[in-house]
């Protein structure tokens, strides 16, 4: 492939959430703070700031498969989305090279009273196919899931394992290059497993990035060949997995 | 397929900047065009699955509207009613159409929330999306139009160029509004009900349903009301009328003005959007 490598680039990364509370959503409060010449002063604006990422630097290039760990809200999720582009960092830089497939929420895109085909479609459209495209990849994309018969029935009707294997089965029916995965991966089956198991080695393969995010330290030391620990937005140095046992140590 | 992608993403480095951006949004929806259509169509087809008459069972509604009001009003207020249907039946489609790309605008960003917050999609494709769905239910109540237009024989008069281009304005004001009003309702969630509100009193307002005359001709209910000219533009040449030069004027004006207000508030919240939701 032409142009330059896949890589990811990440310079002192903040991103800070403004928390718009229920109150200081509603328009009354800033019509009182006009009219009462801005006496409630703070409340007024309403926006109490969070800080989800601190001074975040990664490189990574391709071939690499970076596991991400930490406890619940140390902002895992927020870095994946940032990756992704949804979120706009307050600060730094973030420079991504490839195409990338995010499979962060399994209900992306998903209408539960389509049937299967139709929710392939439409997830295939966002995540960047065309129509074309996806009429020609149907039958592989079908198959890959495994769900046979089902996909011709609405898709309130799936398990949420059933759900997984549609969406990862979409997502990485993109010929991505960088695919960020949150630990939802985990829900399948064991058939399951093994065949994403193989898409995930094919992938590397084609010399892709991965970011995993996950609790589950036998996942990263299966797929990553890089480990990161986020503790409250602030980020370890990108080490080696097989010091993850030193990085767990450490904290 | 493309070849590698590109994606920065950066801090705020100024307004320039983040006009720049903003045009990047811009040109990146139009560039993939055929998502909004797509997702408008999905949206429809969704909204009426299992259903028979899907759509149409909203043509079959103001078609309803239609022969109530255009008969009764005909009668009320003395006027032929070969003249008036025609009239109220083009008032309320395309008073329609305005109304709904208003009040759904309302949930462009809101019902997107899923996807914006973890895709780089860019923001426009759902405006166009609450635009285009709106396209498509219009093009089902062009039943109506077509079907009045031709049984009290009223087609020949009608000038369908001037009609279109009238449509092109038309679309082009109201999807700036609606753009407006899917940025503040993120922000705020009283704005929905306010626009609710604004949306049907300018309904009684505007000459919907009911013939301008006397000394309302001129007036400034008249003349300095948006929604008059907004279906003044499009119902005056299909009725075969000559639009008023300064209709024209008032919706150019109003389409720069408003795109200007409308964009620049875009490019200031764009990145704050997806934390609204």
């Amino acid at each position: 492939m032409k142009g330059p490598e896949i890589s990811i680039r990440v310079t002192d990364l903040t991103l800070r959430f403004p928390v718009y509370g229920v109150d200081a959503k509603s328009l009354k409060k800033h019509l009182a703070a006009i009219t009462v010449g801005g006496k409630l002063g703070r409340t007024g604006m309403g926006a109490t700031e969070v800080t989800a990422l601190s001074n975040i630097n990664l490189q990574l290039k391709s071939g690499d498969r970076l596991g991400l760990i930490g406890h619940n809200g140390s902002g895992k999720t927020t870095l994946l989305r940032a990756l992704a582009g949804a979120y706009e960092p307050d600060e730094g830089t973030i420079d991504v090279h490839g195409q990338i497939a995010a499979m962060l929420d399994l209900n992306l895109g998903i209408d539960p009273s389509a049937t299967g085909l139709d929710n392939i479609r439409l997830r295939g459209r966002i995540a960047g196919l065309s129509a074309k495209e996806i009429e020609e990849r149907m039958q592989e994309i079908a198959e890959f899931t495994g769900l046979g018969p089902f996909l011709a029935m609405p898709l309130k009707t799936y398990s949420a394992g059933m759900q997984a294997r549609l969406a990862f089965a979409v997502a990485t029916a993109v010929h991505a290059d960088v695919i960020l995965m949150d630990e939802w991966i985990a829900v399948g089956d064991a058939d399951f497993q093994k065949i994403a198991h193989k898409r995930i080695l094919e992938l590397m393969e084609r010399a892709g990035i991965l970011v995993l995010a996950s609790h589950d330290l036998e996942l990263i030391r299966l797929y990553c060949n890089k480990v990161m620990r986020i503790e409250s937005g602030v980020a370890s140095k990108v080490m080696d997995v097989k010091k993850l046992d030193e990085l767990l140590a450490a904290a | 397929m493309q070849s590698v992608q590109h994606m920065v993403r950066t801090g705020r480095r100024g307004p320039m900047h983040e006009f720049s951006m903003a045009f990047a949004d811009l040109r990146a929806s139009l560039d993939r065009i055929g998502l909004a259509w797509s997702l408008a169509k999905h949206d429809i087809v969704s909204r009426y699955r299992g259903s028979i008459l899907g759509p149409f069972w909203i043509t079959l509604s103001m078609g309803l509207m239609v022969a109530g009001i255009g008969f009764l009003y005909a009668n009320l207020f003395k006027v032929p009613v070969n003249e008036f249907i025609p009239y109220v039946a083009l008032g309320i489609v395309v008073w329609g159409m305005i109304a709904n790309v208003i009040i759904e605008g309302c949930g462009t960003f809101v019902q997107a929330a899923g996807i914006l917050s973890q895709s780089s999609l860019p923001m426009f494709t759902f405006v166009w999306r609450t635009v285009m769905r709106n396209v498509i239910n219009l093009m089902h109540h062009l039943v109506i139009i077509v079907g009045v237009l031709v049984y009290y024989d009223h087609w020949r008069q009608t000038d369908v160029l001037m009609g279109l281009l009238g449509l092109l304005l038309l679309l082009l004001n109201i999807s700036w509004i609606s753009l407006a009003a899917g940025i503040a309702s993120a922000r705020f969630r009283d704005i929905p009900q306010i626009v609710g509100s604004v949306v049907q009193f300018a309904m009684f307002m505007t000459p919907v349903f009911w013939l301008p005359g006397g000394r309302l001709l001129d007036h400034a209910v008249l003349l300095l009301n948006p929604f008059y000219h907004l279906l003044e533009v499009v119902r005056a040449p299909l009725l075969g009328n000559p639009v008023d030069v300064r209709t024209y004027i008032f919706m150019v004006i109003l389409a720069v003005v408003g795109w200007a207000g409308a964009f620049t508030t875009f490019a200031l919240t764009r990145r704050r959007i997806v934390h609204y939701l």
